[in-house]
């Protein structure tokens, strides 16, 4: 077969690319496939003796080898090929082939026929390649990373503390799970217990002989907080608090005694958590309740540590107000928020993001908080947090709600966004899937559920008296058709972490040195490094 | 008496089973409780319910003089419009009835002024519409009024004529049935300007061809797929809709795209689950044919699935927002799953394109001047679960079903007869409803 073929090509050295084409013409593809051929001409043409083969190519390889056709320097390119590797290409060949043939419906059968000729020695060298380029299915098929966020995916989070190494605290290890599972959520909180977690590490260091502690404990730090970003990644109040820190370390005379140093470093975590967070939300708090007045409504998103403290202390002052919470999932924030409010005694209304327009209808002020705001202005915040902000900038009556953003200084960044793409935290996605609405736990079985199979089933009386067991299963594998969604190929689930609003939506950023607005960001930024 | 026929399958499935054996007035007793408790959601399936009804109730109608079936339809649909007032898709079928039986009677009447008169077809109608200035009144039904109606229809004739082929026209190639676009009056003339006694006979085939519509609606729509969604376009959808389904379904046999897919979370969510994943949960609601259907991820289209909240996030990468729908007003404006409003509303602030796709019979002739009535709540505790028992004592939870959408969001509708700027919808609306039937 490879023979006929051969010939062809050692007469008509000229037309052989000519040729190859027109029996591609039977199937589109391959008319690609002919086209491709000189990028691995290229790289064949360097070891054309090595003829290793048993087929017949040896005899056709050294004759064109001069002339520059296509078809005869693909030929040459068999020649390195060890048997083993040949058989691979056939059955990649032939795996490329149906996938081929399955694209190409029509005049598949024709293909297959005709190529069967060619095939040896004019196919094979490429249509790996193509199975190459095909290949990627299989791959994509395990690969569940959206394609655009792929720059995100860092290694997955940490799920054990094995591994960790011996360096790290027992505070810090604990801390990392914290972070991992949500306990310890929300910017400043996991600012705050970082730094009390950090502390904790100062107070039990010891200088290791030979070196001093402005030198070694910056390093001994760095462990820590290693293990705490393959937790989950820092957030820029982490960040923030943790390069302030390290200035303090690298600042400290090397002369200073162990004791006085640590003494000297714990004393400025907690001037740190007071300044920045502790005193500054209690300053953010009082005016930002400044700007509720009697009977607004107050439509907020999610769980804000600041927002919350600031609707309580306006509550305390009296004023009248309506509170309107928008959840989301998976993490449903809200609802602390809610309970927390409600229990104060405040006029609480709760509803999820798909209720955002309703929300906002009524609204007479939305109060946000922020993960970050970047050096352009943008607020960067749990996702669906731009969502609201649009929504209330966007109203149908025309009539704009302001939007007010509760926001420590200590969570600017010099960092810019202008999308909420390119720097963001995806979650597990399997967080969307285990989040189950209201599903009856225990084992009785849902008085609705047996209804629905007869529902189906329709006329067929006999499956009627459907097991109860089979139904509590039933109810289980049916109650999430996303359980084992990563067998599903192509289909891919996405849990981001963060959105950016774009700094016009956004009026006012109350900060503990006081109200601004966005484009002040990179100002204040500055002074306070 | 309904809840015995319901007892073992409250849906649609059971109802039309039941319309079979059923007396007439226990199968509308049946749907409108079934529109009452919900049973029965999805538009379609309520259209569908009510075509059937509709031809069951005029089939087992005595008589055959128009009036009375007018009447009595009229008096049917009201029952079934006020079990569930929101359920707009009921009054637009029962609209579209009327507007058969009324087109009938009017060609009948045709055909006796052509046999006693054998003049010119309509200048001795000319001067009655004019006599009669009264017979504009919807609802003042007396011989006398109706005749003056069809000769108002007649002369209005020649302009509505033109209108009307020019919808008819592209509709001819998919379907060999035809939407009433083409039932209305020039459709109807030749056939039946001589013989036409049997208007029932005829009116239950316009409802036969009505429910053909509603099954083959879905089709038609995917049909104009191609036209709309390009290679390697990444598209936005949000809830799970059979119309939006079949419609990517169909552009996926030929083209590559992405899709990403909101999840709509607490009304609708696993409905949506089951449709990117393909493994339906037994949804009661749906026909059993859809549940067959292939899903997008077997036609080799990556789908991304996303909580509501990231939308905003993922607009910016959107080439195309497909929206599905619960029933289009005649103001180019929506009523559509809760969160479709901020989906639409993030959409034009990326300046991507919004697509509605929805059947004609989803439209509807109302102009919405109080949105707050159109909008219906649910279950709150798809919001806060159970478990959450102490919140929900002391705070208001809100689940809202449906959201309404400003026609300025919208940039093009698809429906069974092609695509429309929201501005034009307002046209389709008069050439599908007769005015006397807005408010039946």
């Amino acid at each position: 077969m490879a023979d006929s073929s051969d010939m062809a090509q050692t007469n008509l050295p000229v037309t052989a690319s000519t040729q190859s084409q027109t029996t591609a013409t039977g199937d589109h593809p391959t008319s690609q496939v002919t086209q491709s051929l000189p990028i691995r001409e290229a790289k064949s043409t360097k070891t054309p003796t090595s003829a290793d083969n048993a087929n017949a190519k040896k005899n056709v390889a050294p004759t064109p080898s001069t002339s520059t056709t296509d078809g005869s320097t693909v030929a040459g390119g068999e020649k390195p090929l060890t048997p083993a590797e040949l058989k691979k290409k056939a059955k990649a060949e032939k795996a490329a082939r149906r996938a081929k043939e399955k694209l190409a419906k029509e005049g598949g059968a024709g293909a297959a026929g005709s190529p069967a000729s060619g095939a040896p020695q004019g196919r094979p060298p490429v249509t790996p390649k193509k199975d190459a380029s095909g290949e990627v299915w299989p791959v994509k098929k395990e690969d569940k990373s959206v394609a655009v966020f792929g720059h995100l995916y860092g290694q997955p989070r940490r799920t054990t503390i094995a591994g960790a190494g011996k360096e790290v605290h027992p505070a810090v290890l604990a801390l990392g799970l914290q972070l991992r599972d949500y306990v310890v959520c929300g910017s400043s909180a996991r600012c705050v217990a970082t730094l009390l977690a950090f502390k904790r590490v100062i107070e039990s260091y010891t200088t290791p002989l030979g070196t001093s502690l402005s030198r070694h404990l910056t390093t001994h730090l760095s462990h820590q907080i290693t293990y705490l970003s393959t937790c989950r990644p820092l957030s820029i109040t982490q960040g923030n608090a943790i390069r302030a820190l390290k200035l303090a370390i690298s600042s400290i005379d090397p002369s200073t005694p162990e004791l006085s140093a640590k003494a000297t470093l714990c004393e400025f975590i907690d001037n740190f958590i007071r300044e920045k967070i502790t005193v500054a939300d209690q300053v953010i708090a009082a005016s930002a309740a400044q700007k509720v007045q009697d009977g607004d409504v107050i439509v907020t998103f999610a769980g804000s540590s600041i927002v919350k403290q600031t609707l309580l202390s306006a509550h305390k002052q009296e004023k009248r107000f309506r509170v309107s919470i928008i959840d989301s999932r998976p993490l449903f924030e809200g609802k602390n928020m809610a309970r927390a409010l409600a229990n104060a005694g405040l006029d609480v209304e709760y509803s999820l993001v798909h209720g955002i327009s309703h929300a906002i209808k009524d609204a007479t002020k939305v109060f946000l908080g922020a993960h970050a705001m970047t050096s352009n202005g943008r607020l960067y915040s749990r996702v669906g947090t731009a969502l609201v902000a649009m929504s209330a900038k966007e109203r149908a009556g025309g009539v704009e709600v302001p939007v007010i953003v509760c926001c420590e200084t200590v969570k600017f960044t010099d960092r810019v966004a202008l999308d909420s793409i390119v720097v963001n935290e995806i979650a597990d996605a399997d967080e969307l899937v285990s989040a189950q609405s209201a599903q009856q736990l225990t084992g009785v079985t849902d008085p609705v559920a047996p209804s629905k199979p007869d529902n189906k089933k329709g006329g067929k009386g006999a499956s009627n008296a459907a097991k109860p067991a089979t139904l509590a299963s039933d109810l289980e594998t049916s109650s999430s058709p996303l359980s084992n969604w990563k067998d599903n190929s192509n289909l891919q689930l996405l849990n981001i972490m963060y959105d950016v609003t774009p700094a016009e939506y956004v009026d006012m950023v109350v900060t503990e040195m006081g109200s601004l607005p966005p484009s002040a960001v990179p100002i204040v930024h500055r002074m306070t490094e | 008496m309904p809840s015995t026929s319901l007892a073992l399958t409250p849906g649609l499935g059971s109802f039309l089973k039941s319309l079979k054996t059923n007396p007439v007035e226990t199968s509308i007793e049946n749907l409108i409780s079934l529109l009452k408790r919900r049973q029965i959601r999805h538009s379609r399936s309520c259209a569908t319910a009510t075509a059937y009804l509709l031809r069951h109730v005029v089939s087992v109608c005595k008589t055959s003089d128009p009036l009375k079936l007018i009447e009595r339809v009229q008096t049917v649909g009201r029952r079934l419009v006020a079990a569930q007032p929101r359920e707009m898709v009921v009054g637009n079928v029962v609209r579209r009835v009327l507007g058969l039986i009324r087109d009938e009677a009017e060609d009948d009447h045709d055909a006796e002024f052509a046999l006693s008169e054998a003049g010119s077809e309509s200048q001795p109608h000319t001067p009655r519409a004019f006599d009669d200035p009264s017979s504009s009144l919807p609802l003042d039904r007396d011989a006398l009024s109706l005749r003056g109606d069809g000769a108002e229809r007649q002369t209005s004739r020649p302009t509505l004529h033109s209108m009307f082929s020019l919808l008819s026209h592209p509709e001819a190639e998919f379907s060999p049935i035809s939407t009433p676009g083409t039932q209305s009056p020039n459709g109807r003339m030749p056939p039946h300007g001589a013989g036409g006694k049997d208007v029932k006979a005829e009116v239950l085939e316009g409802i036969g061809e009505i429910i053909d519509e509603l099954g083959q609606v879905d089709d038609q729509i995917a049909s104009y797929a191609l036209e709309h969604i390009h290679s390697n376009e990444i598209i936005l959808t949000h809830t799970s809709s059979t119309t939006v389904q079949k419609f990517l379904v169909k552009a996926a046999t030929k083209r590559k795209f992405t899709v990403i897919h909101a999840e709509s979370f607490p009304n609708n969510h696993e409905a949506t689950h089951a449709t990117v994943s393909g493994k339906s949960v037994n949804d009661e609601e749906n026909l059993s044919t859809e549940a067959f259907q292939k899903p997008l991820i077997a036609l080799g289209i990556t789908v991304i699935l996303i909580p509501d909240s990231a939308v905003f996030a993922l607009m910016s990468r959107v080439n195309k927002v497909i929206l599905g729908t619960h029933s289009v007003l005649a103001n180019g404006g929506l009523v559509a799953a809760a969160g479709t409003r901020v989906i639409a509303r993030a959409a034009k602030v990326h300046q991507t394109p919004v697509v509605v796709v929805s059947g004609v019979y989803k439209l509807s002739p109302v102009y919405p001047f109080d949105f707050e009535s159109l909008i219906e709540y649910g279950d709150a505790s798809k919001v806060l679960p159970y478990e959450d028992g102490d919140l929900v004592d002391q705070i208001d939870v809100q689940n809202p079903i449906y959201d309404y959408v400003p026609a300025e969001l919208v940039d093009l509708y698809i429906t069974n007869l092609g695509g429309h700027a929201p501005s034009y919808l307002y046209r389709i609306v008069s050439d599908h409803y007769r005015k006397e039937d807005i408010s039946f």
